[in-house]
């Protein structure tokens, strides 16, 4: 049987999937013989969307970046399995590359199977480790099994799985345990959660619940943000299947195991990341951490015993008792066991997302998978962890992939954002742009964090502003270091972690801002002076219409001149210019 | 239960289980600051004061919220900890906006509490005014005379109509308190054992002389002068200052147990060395008695003086033969005193000489006022080219005509001659009022600045040597205003005390939260003006040297004190913010940036919320929640721009609010205040 299968995540359909979808549907009217369907998220981001052509589960091509005029061409392909005719949108060698070289356990379903059926999900080994545990493991089992495995928290802690699960097991109480989901994905720039649920929604069922079984609780919750829509839509779809096939509820196949499963949409407050805020917003308070200990372990949700994991970890459960705790520890590095999601961005030649082993380097994610750099650039650095992370400089791409020599180099590992950056990005910049996110999402419960950010940010935002004042480093540099000993959560902790990273490793880039007033990646628009060199202007005076200030004059096919006094440095000459003729200084 | 072994700061303590880190400390009698932590309330931990170090662990804990393990090494005062509560603190203040203390105190030098005393003299009681008085100020029916008050230049009434008559205010209260029949007497502490000697019994010598006694040393003021008092004494003239006022404030002193001896020069009648030999410490607080040279050709001549000689010679009931015509150059105070007193001694034409013009005068503009009031001619603009005598006798004085110019380094305009421009008077007498300088003889030990004063830490007063101590006139800037000196008495006693009782003197500046105003704040009070001072006319008063100024009356005195705005913070003595602030240097300034709005709210019954002085420590949300039952209060907004209004905003939750006033109970500032 042919199959025409489109990639419906948020990326597809934001890419235009939904239109290829029906496109492909008119074309195949009549044509009963091959059957039209849609998978998730493959992360193959840059190439959407993406359309499938399956002879039953074998692939038989990869078309990419399709438009609604290739659906006949598509239908007709497939009718006739003469593939000539669209060899123009079949993925390329190079690009193919980009999944060749990947090694995909938390997403080993995303991209394949049909998000909203759980027939699909079961063809694939489904519900099969549920059921293995549930009929021939005790709970201390299955967290011995986690144990070798050596997961760890893909939330961005990387604190070891079964240690939680054996806390929370551990705990007593006269009411109920919980296990709670963290999908409330808040690193700008990451989104592997949001592709497992869109995705692989069945996958996060299952890990979860192998995870209920294992600590005794009997309520599952899982907290999403309320702008993942289509990944909430997919999870009630699945929740509901599970139930109907008593996968949830009372009596969990047969095996005396009862488990509830809610969905709670949180209203995207980043600091409700954090485990303990993600609690008070569950309990209906404000989004503020509370301290630690108690840990939610001994007094969680509800002031019970609860146990909370990120997507991402929960993912991988289920793979991990099909194929044994060894298989996963086999993968990886002595302190950093199995695969990573990472969400590859920024100056890379192809970004999505990508699962690779630990172990790897930096430098064969960017370039092997990655593509390398866009254009002529060079690289210059990689942000890795959002805004909790830290920026590694080109001479540390042969860092591998551990939690504990990124965390050498000032970044952290976190949930898996990965920004790369090339000579134009200015690194203070940068900074000032993950602790302007960072501000603002601070919850104003602690000291040093409320103020403290807020304080990093106007010292960032003048330094950019070519008003940095000698010293400016210094004070940088000890309220970074106060900041991270004083906040009260991890949001506070980490977020020096950008600015101390970047002072670090590009410290010469700070000095020439405050010092000399010179952004030497020529990004920050206050240090910058526009000129039109007179050799090269043909006077054509596109310019000078382009100009917002009406900074630009001169007479036609003469050379035009810029008033710095009234240029405000937007860059619209320079870009619409043909001949090269604006410089920046 | 069971007990467990812990260690804070090097001292084991055994305690039961089940206590925070905080409480175990608290009940050993080591502090460790807290802001947001309440024994009745759930931990919070959002200030970061009490984090502590904890030995084999790699982050900081907050003592609030870490239970006590047995075998646990805790220590609270390590430079981590240090410095992470000095960055918190900065960060707090960096966002507190509010006045500690009032402008009038803080720009005193003797930090005197005025708006403390106000209160008292507006309310009647001025025995309480002059203990509040006197713990900075010990000589105030004296310095409330004579100084200067850069309080009353500073105080924001002037935003409303004029500043308020604090100087005067302390005199009317001192003078009542010395005329009832119990003055204010303070409690002398046990007696040391430890002997201190005082060189010079000027204002900083009988300043210090008096808190050192009330802390229950021995105290020995030696000086130079038949009588104690100094410049106030010998500088200042008794149109301004009557001795008999001085003597009962000395006297009162005296009758501390401080003893006194006169006419005891250092290096004369008795050598320095023999009086550190006698003594556990010794302050230096000789003045700066010699006048400063005119530097012109002439001033060798007879009938040139110096200022301070002058007032010297006359303060001492002598009767210089000045002449009918004198000449005082300068434009100070002192030139003032010297123009005046000329005109008392008999002078028919005074003039004063100075080289800028009447509004860079450094002189009080009432006392220039005044002057000329006494018929005193005054040359601006001009400055003494030479002297010419006969018979090695002052004859004439050659005044350069002078212009202003460019702005110097004081942000005065600079006086330049004018070429070729010049103006003879005729005069017998040139009095030289342009500087004083001290003359350190006979301390040959210690160590001198260039100017030739003597060079102490400004943080402690400490000079070179071992137990000496300097302060007033003769340290560091030379001469300055009584009150300065006073200033410095007070660190040095402070200093001195400390010394002797084997304490460390790493003393350093207090903090004091500031807040920026403007005129259009005052725009809504009522204008009442200040009083004004009675004096005698300037006929009557040219004739002789009695007090120029009448005094307040009753009236006139607890009116003008009810003028006073109360800027200071009514819980500046039991905020426990400014207390953690200066338990160590912090510069919150480095943090300057975006401040939260500051206005007063009275929403609540009973309590008016300053939000400026809101840190956001949550006290009184969770205790209106957790201790009042009521949940009235909330957090609102996230981030920098949270602040602490009723719950989701609604007016309609504060109907639920009773005058409990548990909220304003528990608040570390005084951000919430319980109205009277």
């Amino acid at each position: 049987m042919m199959r025409i299968v489109i990639g419906e995540g948020s990326c597809g359909i934001a890419a235009g999937a939904l239109k290829v979808h029906k496109a492909i549907e008119n074309a195949l009217e009549n044509k009963s013989k091959i059957e039209i369907g849609k998978t998730g998220c493959i992360g193959m981001c840059f190439l959407e969307p993406i359309v499938d052509i399956y002879d039953g589960k074998k692939l038989l091509r990869r078309l990419v970046r399709v438009s609604e005029e290739d659906a006949g061409a598509i239908v007709e392909a497939a009718e006739t399995e003469d593939f000539s005719k669209i060899e123009n949108i079949a993925i390329s060698e190079e690009d193919e590359e980009f999944l060749s070289r990947q090694t995909r356990i938390a997403l080993r379903h995303c991209g394949i199977i049909d998000p909203t059926s759980i027939e699909d999900y079961r063809e694939e080994d489904g519900y099969k480790a549920l059921k293995k545990v549930l009929e021939t493991m005790t709970p201390e089992e299955v967290i011995e099994e986690i144990k070798i495995s050596g997961l760890a928290g893909r939330g961005g802690a990387g604190f070891p799985t079964w240690f939680k699960w054996n806390a929370a097991r551990q705990s007593k109480t006269e009411g109920k345990k919980y296990l709670i989901c963290n999908a409330d994905e808040g690193d700008p720039g990451a989104f592997m959660d949001r592709a497992v649920i869109e995705s692989d929604p069945h996958s996060l069922i299952e890990g979860m619940l192998i995870g209920a079984y294992a600590i005794g609780a009997e309520e599952m919750i899982v907290y999403v943000r309320a702008e993942y829509p289509l990944a909430i839509k997919r999870l009630e779809k699945a929740i509901e299947q599970a139930r109907e096939n008593n996968l949830l509820g009372k009596n969990i196949l047969g095996s005396g195991f009862s488990c509830e499963m809610i969905i709670k949409a949180g209203a995207g407050a980043f600091v409700c990341g954090e485990e303990t805020a993600l609690i008070e917003s569950l309990e209906g308070k404000r989004g503020m951490p509370r301290i630690k200990p108690p840990f939610p372990a001994q007094r969680g949700y509800m002031d019970e015993p609860s146990n909370i994991n990120n997507v991402e970890t929960f993912a991988n459960v289920a793979w991990i008792l099909n194929n044994g705790g060894a298989a996963f520890a086999a993968m990886g590095t002595e302190n950093s066991k199995g695969t990573k999601v990472f969400a590859l961005t920024g100056k890379v030649k192809r970004s999505g997302l990508i699962e690779v082993p630990m172990g790897k380097t930096l430098r064969e994610v960017i370039f092997d998978i990655g593509g390398g750099i866009r254009g002529e650039k060079e690289i210059k650095a990689v942000q890795l962890g959002g805004p909790s992370g830290g920026c590694i400089p080109k001479n540390l791409l042969d860092t591998v992939i551990d939690y504990r020599a990124l965390a050498e180099t000032g970044a952290i590992m976190g949930s898996g954002g990965m920004v790369v950056m090339d000579e134009s990005t200015c690194m203070v910049g940068m900074a000032k742009f993950f602790l302007d996110f960072t501000a603002l999402e601070s919850c104003g419960k602690c000291v040093h964090c409320r103020i403290g950010t807020k304080r990093m940010q106007e010292i960032l935002t003048r330094i950019v502003n070519g008003k940095g004042r000698e010293g400016d480093i210094e004070l940088l540099e000890e309220l970074c270091e106060a900041v991270k000993d004083g906040a009260l959560c991890g949001l506070g902790q980490t977020a020096p972690n950008p600015v101390l990273t970047t002072i670090k490793y590009f410290r010469n880039e700070y000095n020439a801002h405050i010092n000399e007033h010179r952004c030497p990646a020529k990004e920050c628009a206050a240090m910058l002076t526009y000129k039109i060199d007179e050799e090269k202007c043909r006077g054509c005076t596109l310019c000078a219409k382009k100009c917002p200030a009406k900074a630009i004059s001169g007479e036609v096919k003469k050379p035009h001149i810029i008033d710095e006094n009234l240029c405000v440095k937007c860059g619209a000459c320079s870009k619409v210019c043909r001949f090269g003729a604006v410089k920046i200084l | 239960m069971d007990k467990i072994k812990i260690t804070i700061d090097g001292k084991e303590i055994f305690v039961e289980n089940g206590k925070t880190v905080l409480e175990v400390a608290a009940e050993n009698g080591i502090e460790i600051p807290n802001l947001c932590y309440n024994k009745n309330l759930k931990i919070y931990g959002a200030c970061g004061l009490c984090v502590v170090e904890i030995n084999g662990a790699q982050k900081l804990f907050r003592a609030c919220a870490t239970a006590a393990a047995d075998g646990m090494v805790i220590n609270t005062d390590t430079p981590r900890v240090k410095r992470a509560r000095k960055v918190a603190l900065e960060l707090i203040m960096s966002d507190h906006v509010g006045d500690c203390k009032g402008p009038c105190s803080l720009n005193c030098p003797a930090h005197t509490d005025v708006q403390g005393y106000l209160k008292q003299i507006a309310l009647g009681n001025d025995k309480k005014a002059v203990e509040i008085i006197k713990k900075k100020i010990p000589l105030p029916a004296s310095i409330g005379r004579v100084c200067p008050h850069p309080c009353e230049a500073n105080c924001r009434r002037k935003f409303v109509e004029e500043p308020l008559s604090i100087a005067y205010l302390k005199a009317f209260a001192a003078d009542n308190d010395l005329a009832s029949p119990e003055p204010y007497k303070p409690e002398v502490a046990k007696a040391t054992g430890k002997r201190v000697s005082i060189i010079g019994g000027g204002p900083a010598g009988l300043s210090a002389a008096y808190y050192l006694r009330l802390a229950g040393h021995t105290v020995t003021i030696y000086d130079a002068m038949p009588e104690m008092g100094g410049m106030l004494r010998y500088g200042i003239p008794e149109y301004r200052l009557p001795k008999s006022v001085l003597a009962k404030e000395i006297k009162a002193i005296e009758k501390l147990g401080v003893l006194m001896k006169n006419n005891v020069s250092i290096g004369k009648d008795i050598s320095f060395e023999e009086i550190r030999k006698n003594s556990d410490a010794v302050l230096i607080a000789i003045g700066a008695w010699k006048g400063s040279s005119i530097r012109c050709p002439g001033e060798e001549l007879e009938g040139v003086l110096s200022g301070i000689d002058f007032l010297r010679e006359v303060n001492l009931g002598k009767r210089p033969d000045i002449g009918k015509n004198v000449a005082v150059v300068g434009g100070g105070n002192t030139a003032m005193d010297a123009c005046r007193t000329a005109v008392r001694c008999g002078a028919e034409n005074v003039y004063v000489i100075y080289r800028r013009t009447r509004a860079e005068a450094p002189a009080e503009d009432a006392e220039i006022e005044e002057a000329i009031e006494e018929g005193v001619n005054f040359k601006f603009l001009t400055n003494p080219a030479e002297i010419i005598g006969e018979n090695g006798k002052v004859k004439e004085i050659k005044l350069q005509i002078m212009e202003l110019g460019e702005p110097d380094d004081s942000g005065r305009r600079k006086p330049v001659p004018v070429e070729g421009k010049f103006e003879t008077l005729e005069v017998d007498t040139v009095i030289s009022a342009i500087g004083q300088k001290c003359s350190a003889f006979g301390l040959d030990s210690v160590e001198l600045t260039k100017w030739g004063t003597v060079a102490a830490n400004e943080n402690n007063m400490l000079t070179n040597l071992e137990g000496v101590f300097a302060a007033g006139d003769a340290t560091n800037n030379g001469a300055s205003i009584a009150v300065d000196a006073i200033a410095e008495a007070n660190i040095a006693a402070k200093a001195i005390d400390a010394y002797l009782s084997g304490l460390p003197l790493e003393f350093f500046k207090p903090y004091y939260s500031e807040k920026e105003v403007k005129e259009k704040d005052f725009s809504g009070k009522e204008k009442i003006q200040r009083a004004v001072m009675p004096v005698r006319t300037p006929e009557k008063r040219k004739k002789n040297f009695n007090s120029v100024i009448l005094g307040f009356s009753e009236e006139q005195a607890r009116n003008e004190a009810k003028r006073c705005l109360e800027c200071g913070c009514h819980d500046f003595k039991d905020c426990r913010l400014i207390r953690y602030a200066n338990l160590q240097p912090i510069v919150p300034e480095k943090f300057k940036g975006q401040e939260h709005k500051s206005f007063v709210e009275r929403k609540l019954v009973t309590i008016e919320r300053d939000q400026g002085k809101c840190i956001l420590c949550n006290l009184c949300v969770r205790t209106c929640k957790e201790e009042a039952q009521k949940g009235i209060l909330g957090l609102v907004g996230r981030g920098f721009e949270t602040v602490i209004k009723p719950e989701f905003e609604s007016p309609e939750t504060v109907r639920f609010c009773k005058d409990c006033h548990k909220c304003a109970d528990v608040c570390p500032t005084g951000a919430l205040k319980i109205l009277e």
